[in-house]
């Protein structure tokens, strides 16, 4: 076969080896031949006629189909001679004639200029061009389907009519079916069909055996699942093999494994949803419109199974009405559920109710029955208010069972209203917020790794190493030690990367591998030629806008070279491409027109260099979260806002030029504000790895809330370790301690800051952790407080009980009042320690003396996470939960020397009273005075006046500012456990600038124009980093005054080139031309 | 005894002769399917009893077709040494009076249809003489000669030369007229190449219908390197109204037998089919006598004639698939997979059954093989036209007085095929149309009745050759209707495989069906002819290329029929149902009530010696009340 054969196509020469067909070289050429009965995997048939063709070979001239004939020396043929295509008409005519409703056919025959079949119509869906059959047998040799009758009364059949019994429903026949004739492949065998469910789509679609996870996966390779394909488990079939041009497929790949040789190891396997037909109360399962939170996410996601559809897995019909039900295996017990609370599952529903209601409009009819409302993490509460107000029904109720009603689908839910009274609802379709557990795998682990784990099947731990295990060197983070949520679980990966390190300081660095890019490319002398690519982001743009028609407007604008539509732009497979697209058309400039540039332009940015790029020659254009997600509902003018936004970021590209990369040198020096215990886990996290760590206390001693604190939750003493980590600071040499100190003054940037404390020393350091820690709120005119001397606050308490006070002992009853100024509207935020703590104190009250009364006025017990164990325990003990809602509050009153409590029973609705003799209000957490040092170091402040984070997910401990890290109180309130994990967490991002030689500066910063510039130093006082200074130099026999840009200091904001009357000034990459052409292209001018 | 010199052939020879001309008389009956159906069989079983009752000392032998199917059943009287008589449409019971008569010494005077004085040895290149020197002394002199016949006289009888005239099951008889002989030279003294240089020579065309020269064709195939090649015999004869193949294998099994082991040592092929359609038990019956006769004497199997060359010969049976004539079809049937073609190239030549050479020739041309390589290419090429050298055999059916086998040499005009042979139409009617070439071929009209019959010729007419079909037509023949019949058959017949054909012979049936009901619009048959063209153009196989032929040639030639059928609502030979009108003459009905009594619609009227009246919402045109009409009272509009 080596031989070639020369032939010319459309009079075009093309070389092929002999024996290719006609149609093959015609592709060679990129000559267009349609085809239906072709296909790569089986023999060529020539069938169809679709494909027709005409051949001359010396004197024979014939009209054939290209998919048969063999090209050989000297064929002359043409594809597009008037009887070629009338051939192909009639074919197609009289298939679509055949089979009127495939749209297959409808397409093709348009394009040949058909647009109705002229023969009367039939009503078919096979167009017989035998594939499936060609595919059963020489693919799969296996023959369950064949060809019956001949003529018009052909029909593709299995041998008799009867059912295969040599079918393996293996669905190639489907697969390669180009009219949908396939509808269930299980009446060939008789056997019923059973798709592949797919896994990340939690099996609500299906599948194909050859599959990437999603399409954003890393490795974006496809892989073939070996239990069900037909080659592995039978040596038929291959045809990915020969389909696939470049020879990828290797049938014979094994499992390898690896020996690595590591000084620690972090586990974090994560868990698995539990099993909520477990449940059979629940229907799920047996019901189709019962759905677990999992599955119900999935639904709900543009890259779902249906789209974002959401739709009924029964009937497809839209819901109108859907529930979703708490703690599905979680705080339960029998039927494999488990006790503790699965911490997620509440926002989980609280979230999908919002994002449900997004999709379904308005009027969607949202209930969730919960048992307690548990939304302790920053901002998640406010999230609960606000689905109140959108009318989402929040109902307090175990729910007691689920039935279909009659096989419509709809569901019945039985609970029991707080009044006590039961009702029967129905809802169209019900979402289980299932709890998380420990898969079997991952207690297999545990147990090889001799880790050990505590009664709940997760890493036992202290408070304060909560990521370090038991077993020495082995560290563990995430779901394993606890249940959580995402942010919690995203910063103890940093924890613990902290922890592994700690040891492994020295080693530091000595396995990297250095990214090395090609030489750039000198593009200075070449006109721009622009490479658009426009992304779909799955169905976030795609699902709106019409991309298609982005794409060929992209084409027409000047200087565009090539533009082309992608899935997921920021696939590591897309991003290949995009390096080929860039060397093969000779690309200068990028737009990429897709979402954020603060999360993806970096992305980009690297595949620039990648191509051999400056980096700077990049422009993206947010046709996302400016365009589609904010115009959904007018797609036609989104795709035109979409166009104009494309040519903004062309003309802004066609004017870009490359920047010079900077670098500054880094400092090497920590600077950590707050010596409480967080403050000092991070000191010590960082003095571990090296660094000299600069520790400022505002007041004379170390320790901070933590002095006050008896025990952690799980009954650790406090005192003694933090006495141990005051010891252990102050003996460290690399770390200096300063005292009754504050910030007074801050300059420079990442790497290089300088802090002037109140003493006047001014500390350089690379980055800056804040952990100045919160105080308690103090309900001055609440509930007897100040008032009454045995009306306490919680840490007043621990200080008691530690020292076992007499009135304490002598106390016959004590109640608890939770969410003392918080969760109200000026405080709209839950503590997320109180319910614990108070639980914890009730504990050691009945334990100290099982006679004393003891009462919990709660509004939602929130002893989230293994947390709940307390809480059963307390019940358990007989202490007395009574549920306050915040409409009716207790009211305390002094009576006879007691303090006299009075509430509303909920069920009775009538009040109750009993006495106590001690009152302990849990209140809330609020923050210190951080308003100056948030403007010091600029950063932003919530409404609450705790440190905002970058990101509460992807960057849980950075604050918006460059090497400024947040832990502990000062962020939001928090236990111990996990303050210091954060701690730990903001020590290993830390690390990550501190580590390095040198930090890469953004280029895009001031540049000032010396013969513009008069010295006027408007732009100074402008500068809000202080990154100008005023300079004078010698000129022409003067002085000649100008500006001068630090560029470790200059962010680009761009406020000097506002400022300047004499166009002195302007920022690299946005300069008033490359802004002027995006206002022009806004305009419509270009 | 396996035959390894040519003097052991010579004797089996002269076994033969003895056999086929026996010193007692010998009755023949025309046992071939042609006759049987005639009622030949039970004119058997009659003279078989009255000969044994009457304790005759006669020979009753069978024999082939000898062509004359329409005066089947035949039965022939040879006289040692002085005649042999012919006899036609005979029954029981005329057997029985013809074998008392034997038995008084009488010559039967009925039904006889010509005297035989001698018969040719083809092969041979000579006669034989029943009676020699003298002509016998028989009452019939009167009687015609053989080839005095209109049906005979222009035939030459090359393919069909044993045929009639020798016992089919017996090898002895074959080889008495010269049979083997050729393969003894062929394998004694003539290389492979040679063999086909005189194949070529001849200019032998495939009579299977597309007339490739044969000698090319092997020459093609001999070329080719591989371990295996085969060689075909096509006999899955499916044209409606064609029966040559049959007439070929039930009569002289053995001609194609010689001739394919001939084109097999020619090409290098140790191994060989015949395909045959299962509708010919009796033809497969007598291939399989003769192949183990064959085989029995050396004649296939190992070492041939004791030569080196090998040779073995199986029978596929084709289920009734008219495709399985196309001869990638009929591969794909033997290697036991849907009967459907491929496309071509690789043509069987280079890659055929199991993707070796293949060469598959027609029955007909296989047997014109031994008297090729016997008498030279120069004989065989003297007959027939420059460029359709020897001759053909036809089936010549249809509306002529004499139908049946007719073998002649290429060139005849359909003229002297349908007014000589064929003894010019029957009933006195007009000629309107011939049609060659079965459901591939074309309808000519009568302005071209002095056409040559040959392969381009007939092309030129928009007609085929095709494999010897010859269907004649009268002007009661509605030719739009003849073409539906055509298009209903391949429609039918269509594999389906390819689109055009399956789906454009599908749609060309409900097309004629419109215009056969009056339901068409004028616009229709251009469609239907543009249609048509490229139905021809663009279809995978034969078949498809060539379906429409029937359609375009009626077009083409009778247009005005069709129009008529459309426009006028009119079929002018009456046929279509749709289009006619039964009436009552009122003059000569004079209301028998038969037609009455026998229409199955009840829709007519009319009481005894009443004139009668036909309603025509009722009517279903069938035509009884015409047929039965004694006094011509029923007309049709």
């Amino acid at each position: 076969m080596d031989a070639m054969t020369k032939l010319t196509i459309n009079d075009r020469l093309v070389e092929v080896p002999a024996g290719t067909t006609v149609l093959k070289a015609a592709r060679q050429l990129g000559v267009s031949i349609p085809t239906l009965c072709d296909y790569e995997g089986v023999k060529p048939y020539g069938g169809c006629r679709l494909c027709l063709v005409e051949v001359r070979l010396g004197d024979r001239r014939q009209i054939t189909a290209s998919c048969t004939y063999p090209a050989s020396d000297g064929l002359i043929v043409y594809t597009d001679t008037d009887k070629v295509l009338k051939g192909r008409r009639l074919v197609i005519d009289l298939l679509w004639s055949r089979c009127p409703e495939v749209p297959l056919l409808r397409d093709l025959a348009q394009q040949l200029g058909i647009t109705e079949p002229s023969f009367p119509k039939g009503d078919s869906d096979c167009i017989l061009c035998g594939k499936c059959v060609r595919t059963c047998h020489e693919l799969q040799h296996v023959g369950a389907i064949g060809i019956m009758n001949r003529g018009a009364k052909r029909q593709i059949t299995t041998p008799f009519g009867e059912f295969s019994q040599v079918c393996r429903t293996c669905g190639a026949c489907a697969f390669v079916c180009p009219t949908g004739h396939f509808q269930d492949i299980g009446k060939i065998s008789g056997k019923t069909a059973k798709p592949k469910s797919s896994v990340f789509n939690a099996g609500l679609n299906t599948q194909g055996n050859i599959y990437r996870l999603y399409p954003q996966a890393i490795p974006s390779a496809p892989a073939i699942d070996p239990q069900n394909c037909i080659k592995i488990l039978t040596g038929d079939c291959g045809l990915c093999a020969q389909v696939c041009a470049p020879e990828a497929i290797d049938y014979n790949q094994q499992k390898e494994a690896f020996d690595l040789e590591v000084g620690s190891v972090i586990l974090a396997p994560g868990f698995k949803p539990f099993d909520a037909s477990a449940i059979k109360a629940y229907g799920y399962g047996k019901y189709a419109n019962v759905y677990t939170s999992l599955e119900f996410e999935r639904i709900l996601s543009p890259a779902g199974p249906f789209a974002g559809h959401v739709t009924r897995r029964s009937d497809g019909r839209e819901p109108k009405k859907i529930a979703w039900i708490h703690c599905v295996g979680s705080r339960n017990f029998g039927a494999e559920a488990k006790a503790y609370c699965s911490n997620f599952c509440c926002m989980v529903s609280l979230k999908q109710s919002i994002v449900a209601r997004e999709h379904l409009g308005p009027d969607l009819d949202m209930a969730c029955f919960y048992i307690d409302m548990r939304t302790p993490r920053k901002d998640f509460e406010k999230y609960c208010v606000k689905i109140k107000d959108l009318g989402a029904r929040l109902i307090r109720s175990r729910v007691h069972t689920i039935k279909e009603v009659n096989g419509s689908g709809d569901l019945e839910v039985r609970y029991v209203t707080e009044a006590g009274e039961v009702v029967d609802e129905i809802f169209d379709a019900v979402v289980l917020s299932v709890g998380m557990v420990m898969p079997p795998s991952t207690l297999e682990l545990a147990k090889r790794l001799e880790v050990t784990l505590g009664p709940n099947e997760f890493v036992e731990h202290s408070c304060f190493a909560p990521t370090t295990t038991f077993r020495d060197g082995i560290y563990a983070c995430g779901a394993f030690t606890g249940p959580k949520d995402i942010p919690q679980t995203v910063m103890e990966g940093s924890a613990a990367a902290a922890a592994a390190t700690r040891r492994l300081a020295s080693a530091r660095g000595t396995l990297l591998k250095v990214t090395e890019y090609p030489p750039e490319r000198e593009v200075a002398g070449e006109p721009a030629r622009v490479g658009v690519f426009i992304c779909n982001c799955g169905l976030n743009i795609g699902g709106v806008a019409d991309v298609p028609a982005i794409v060929e407007y992209a084409k027409g604008l000047p200087n565009v070279e090539y533009a082309q539509a992608n899935l997921f732009t920021c696939s590591q497979d897309a991003q290949a491409r995009m390096v080929e697209m860039i060397e093969e058309h000779r690309l200068n400039r990028i737009v990429v027109a897709a979402c954020s540039p603060s999360t993806h332009q970096p992305i980009f940015q690297q595949m620039m260099r990648t191509a051999g790029l400056n980096k700077y020659l990049f422009e993206m254009a947010n046709i996302r979260n400016q365009c589609t997600w904010v115009h959904q509902n007018e797609p036609e003018q989104a795709t035109q806002k979409c166009q104009d936004l494309v040519n903004m970021g062309v003309a802004k590209a066609r004017l870009l030029w490359p920047l010079e990369y900077l670098t500054v040198g880094v400092d090497r020096t920590a600077l950590v504000l707050g010596g409480g215990v967080t403050g000092m886990t991070a000191a010590m996290a960082l003095a571990d790895q090296g660094y000299q760590v600069h520790l400022v206390e505002r007041r004379g001693f170390l320790g901070g809330n933590a002095l006050k604190l008896h025990t952690t939750w799980r009954g650790g003493l406090v005192k003694p370790r933090v006495q141990a980590m005051i010891k252990r600071v102050q003996n460290d040499e690399r770390i200096t301690v300063h005292f009754k100190a504050m910030v007074t003054e801050v300059s420079g940037a990442v790497g290089n800051f300088t802090t002037t404390l109140s003493d006047g020393e001014a500390i350089r350091h690379g980055i800056v952790i804040l952990a100045i820690g919160a105080e308690p709120f103090r309900p001055e005119g609440m509930y007897l407080y100040k008032e009454n001397p045995n009306v306490l606050l919680s840490l007043d308490l621990d200080e008691e009980i530690a020292q076992e006070s007499e009135r304490v002992k002598k106390a016959q009853a004590v109640a608890f009042i939770q969410c003392v100024g918080s969760r109200i509207p000026e405080r709209p935020y839950c503590n997320k320690v109180c319910c614990a703590h108070s639980v914890e104190d009730a504990i050691k009250l009945k334990v100290m003396d099982p006679e004393k009364e003891v009462y919990i006025l709660y509004r939602d017990m929130r002893t989230y996470g293994e947390r709940e164990i307390l809480y059963t325990r307390a019940r358990e003990l007989g202490v007395v939960f009574i549920r306050v809602p915040i409409a009716n509050p207790a009211k305390v009153e002094e009576a006879d020397g007691r303090l006299r409590i009075t509430v509303t029973d909920h069920i009775l609705q009538r009040p109750v009273s009993f006495s106590v003799d001690l009152l302990v209000l849990a209140t809330a957490i609020i923050p210190h005075q951080n308003a100056p040092l948030a403007e010091l170091y600029k950063i932003p402040l919530n409404a609450e006046g705790f440190f905002t984070e970058a990101h509460a997910k992807i960057k849980p401990v950075e604050a918006s500012t460059e090497g400024i890290f947040l832990a502990g109180l000062c962020h939001y309130p928090k236990p111990i456990q996990e303050s210091v994990a954060e701690a730990m967490a903001c020590a290993s991002r830390a690390n990550t600038i501190l580590s390095r030689d040198y930090l890469e500066l953004e280029s895009i910063i001031s540049n000032p124009i010396d013969e513009n510039c008069d010295g006027c130093a408007f732009c100074i006082d402008t500068c809000p980093f202080k990154a100008l200074t005023l300079i004078e130099y010698m000129k022409d026999g003067g002085v000649k005054k100008t500006v001068d840009v630090n560029p470790v200091f200059c962010k680009g904001c761009g406020s000097c080139m506002a400022t300047c009357p004499k166009q002195g000034i302007y920022v690299a990459g946005f300069t008033p031309e490359q802004l002027s052409a995006q206002v022009e292209a806004a305009l419509g001018l270009i | 005894m396996k035959l390894t010199s040519f003097a052991q052939l010579q004797q089996i020879k002269e076994q033969g002769l003895k056999l086929t001309y026996p010193d007692r008389i010998k009755i023949m009956v025309g046992l071939a399917t042609c006759g049987i159906s005639a009622g030949a069989d039970k004119v058997w079983k009659a003279l078989e009893a009255k000969i044994a009752e009457l304790g005759l000392e006669v020979i009753l032998e069978q024999t082939g077709c000898i062509g004359f199917c329409q005066k089947e059943p035949l039965v022939d009287v040879v006289y040692p040494n002085k005649v042999r008589l012919s006899y036609h449409s005979m029954t029981p019971e005329k057997a029985e009076a013809l074998v008392t008569a034997i038995k008084q010494g009488e010559v039967f005077p009925d039904n006889l249809l010509c005297r035989l004085d001698r018969e040719e040895f083809l092969v041979e290149g000579h006669f034989r003489a029943y009676a020699n020197p003298h002509p016998p002394e028989l009452p019939g002199e009167m009687i015609p000669r053989y080839e005095e016949l209109p049906f005979f006289r222009k035939q030459v009888k090359i393919a069909l030369r044993n045929c009639g005239f020798i016992n089919p099951e017996r090898i002895e008889d074959y080889i008495g007229r010269g049979g083997y002989a050729a393969l003894h030279r062929v394998l004694t003294s003539m290389t492979p190449p040679a063999v086909i240089s005189e194949v070529k020579a001849s200019g032998l065309r495939g009579r299977g219908g597309a007339g490739f020269p044969t000698g090319v064709k092997w020459e093609f195939a001999a070329k080719q390197e591989a371990d295996q090649k085969y060689v075909i015999c096509n006999a899955d004869e499916g044209d409606p109204g064609a029966f040559m193949d049959r007439g070929i294998l039930e009569g002289d099994p053995h001609a194609v037998l010689e001739g394919m082991v001939i084109g097999a040592y020619a090409i290098g092929a140790s191994e060989g089919y015949i395909y045959c359609r299962a509708e010919y038990p009796l033809a497969i019956k007598r291939l399989k006598i003769a192949i183990a006769q064959a085989e029995e004497l050396g004649l296939l199997g190992n070492r041939i004639f004791g030569s080196n060359f090998s040779f073995r010969l199986k029978i596929r049976e084709g289920a009734g698939a008219f495709v399985c004539g196309e001869e990638t079809s009929l591969i794909a049937s033997i290697e036991g997979t849907v009967g459907e073609p491929r496309p071509r190239p690789p043509f069987p030549a280079q890659s055929g059954l199991w993707g070796r050479p293949t060469i598959i020739n027609n029955v007909k041309t296989w047997s014109h093989i031994a008297p090729i390589i016997m008498r030279g290419a120069d004989w065989y090429s003297s007959f027939g036209t420059k460029g359709s050298p020897g001759t053909t055999v036809f089936a010549l059916v249809g509306k002529v007085n004499n139908t049946g086998l007719v073998e002649i040499p290429l060139g005849l005009t359909l003229r002297e095929m349908i007014f000589e042979i064929g003894g010019g139409i029957a009933g006195a009617k007009a000629f309107k149309a011939v049609q060659t070439g079965g459901p591939s071929g074309g309808c000519i009209p009568e302005e071209h009745l002095d056409t040559p019959v040959d392969y381009e010729s007939l092309r030129a007419l928009g007609s085929i050759m095709g494999s010897g079909g010859m269907i004649v037509m009268d002007e009661k023949d509605c030719m739009v209707n003849v073409a539906k019949y055509f298009i209903d058959f391949t429609k039918d017949e269509s594999c389906g495989k390819c689109t055009p054909c399956r789906e454009g012979t599908l749609r060309m049936m409900e097309m004629l069906e419109a215009i056969t009901a009056g339901q068409a619009q004028e616009e229709d048959l251009d469609k239907l002819a543009e249609m048509a063209d490229l139905i021809k153009l663009t279809s995978l196989c034969g078949l498809g290329q060539t379906a429409p032929n029937p359609v375009l040639s009626t077009i083409l030639y009778f247009r005005d029929e069709y129009e008529a059928h459309i426009r006028d609502h009119k079929c002018l030979a009456k046929v279509c149902k749709p289009l006619i009108t039964f009436l009552v003459d009122q003059e000569k009905c004079i209301g028998c009530q038969l037609c009455r009594l026998k229409c199955p619609g009840e829709a007519i009227q009319g009481g005894k010696k009443e004139v009668h009246q036909i309603i025509q919402e009722k009517c279903i045109k069938c035509g009884t009340c015409f047929e039965k009409c004694k006094f011509d009272a029923i007309t049709v509009e």
